[in-house]
């Protein structure tokens, strides 16, 4: 019943973020499959995850997204090492809206299977992923 | 279906951190999840402890935001129009939020409507000490029955500059509510996210009501006579109780910032910006 509660409280609580998604296209995450991680930069306002990813055309797009603040992201299990260069994963990502390939991070499957999202936008419609461990 | 999603996340991430040993240095989100309900009564004369606010990922939500559009004067309007908020068709890269852009203190009252993410109250003899995780963040309240200062932002050898966070001074309304009034806060500070400005000489009002062991409720007023026509309701923001009473840091760091700007939100929101 709790864990019930807890889904339908995605649908209730608002979404506030620290930085808005207003530069980013919220309808369809891209999907970098097989990207290279190349540096996990721990930083606030907001973490970035820096990959490259090689397109079907072999070109090799070098991407930059940012994710939720270091203590909210630590609350879904984030630390300094989750990823690191040389990962190669599947990244989602919310691409910014000037078509650069920088976005807001959506969730990243990693090698041994496990995926991480973001706190803000790390759910599968965009919405926050942390608000299942919201009262 | 949504609902579904979220029962999904939910459990996911419960049991990717039941596996993980848990440590006395760590803010967990059950630690605020767990105190369900009010706990007990609230203790006589006592806000001390640490607290879980709208922004700590704990589940706390904001009662009241402040007041929209507030009644500008003529001055105020042209104050406000000179800042270009984040939001609803602003990115990162366009706005001029001296925060957002330069890594600047928010001033009160700004820190206690923006980023609630956890607070501390200490109390000592004459003082009290309102702290902020969000950018570390301390805050004097005086308690030993002075009154506040006059001639803040004037000329003279009496003047008292206006700092970040003011000049404040607290008493008990009763054995639950305690009442703090601040004046002398930087106006080049915004008042709320959204831009609204404040001059050195407004007066602010919060009252911290403390309804249970694990509830305390802060509701804040803005009498600012230059620019606004009328006192200003400022919101009223909600605080749960933490049981470990871990209070983490969160500092902002220029060169941080400045390597977030340049190679991440500026190209993001600005399709000439350098990447």
């Amino acid at each position: 019943m709790m864990v019930l509660l807890a889904g339908l409280a995605t649908i209730a609580s608002p979404s506030f973020a620290h930085h808005g998604a207003t530069a980013f296209n919220m309808t369809e995450p891209v999907e970098l499959k097989g990207a290279v991680v190349t540096e996990f930069v721990w930083i606030n306002p907001h973490p970035l995850i820096k990959a490259d990813y090689t397109d079907e055309q072999g070109n090799v797009q070098h991407w930059t997204m940012e994710m939720g603040s270091t203590v909210s992201v630590q609350l879904l299990g984030w630390t300094r090492t989750t990823v690191q260069p040389g990962d190669v994963v599947t990244l989602y990502v919310w691409q910014a809206k000037t078509g650069k390939p920088v976005g807001r991070f959506n969730k990243v499957d990693l090698a041994d299977g496990t995926t991480m999202r973001d706190s803000q936008t790390g759910a599968d419609d965009g919405g926050r992923a942390d608000t299942g461990l919201r009262q | 279906m949504v609902g579904v999603a979220g029962v999904l996340l939910f459990s996911a991430l419960a049991a990717a951190q039941g596996n993980a040993p848990r440590s006395p240095w760590k803010y967990y989100p059950e630690d605020a999840r767990a105190n369900e309900g009010p706990g007990g009564p609230a203790p006589v004369r006592d806000l001390s402890g640490t607290w879980a606010g709208e922004s700590s990922g704990a589940g706390v939500q904001r009662l009241v935001r402040p007041e929209s559009p507030p009644p500008l004067t003529a001055l105020g309007k042209q104050l406000f129009d000179l800042n270009v908020a984040e939001g609803t068709g602003v990115t990162v890269a366009e706005t001029n939020d001296p925060h957002v852009r330069y890594c600047d203190p928010f001033g009160f009252p700004r820190n206690m409507n923006d980023q609630i993410r956890s607070m501390t109250i200490a109390t000592g003899p004459g003082r009290t000490f309102v702290m902020l995780k969000f950018m570390n963040i301390w805050r004097e309240i005086w308690t030993d029955g002075r009154a506040l200062p006059t001639n803040v932002g004037g000329r003279g050898p009496d003047a008292h500059d206006p700092t970040y966070n003011g000049y404040s001074v607290g008493r008990w309304e009763d054995d639950y509510t305690f009442v703090v009034e601040t004046t002398g806060t930087a106006p080049e500070t915004w008042a709320t996210e959204t831009g609204y400005p404040h001059s050195a000489e407004a007066r602010v009002t919060e009252r911290f009501h403390r309804t249970s062991k694990n509830d305390l409720t802060a509701t804040t007023t803005m009498d600012d006579p230059k620019l606004y026509t009328r006192q200003v309701a400022m919101g009223e923001v909600h605080f749960r109780w933490i049981p470990s009473q871990t209070f983490f840091d969160f500092s902002c760091v220029p060169s941080s910032v400045q390597r977030y700007l340049d190679e991440m939100a500026d190209p993001a929101g600005d399709p000439n910006a350098a990447q």
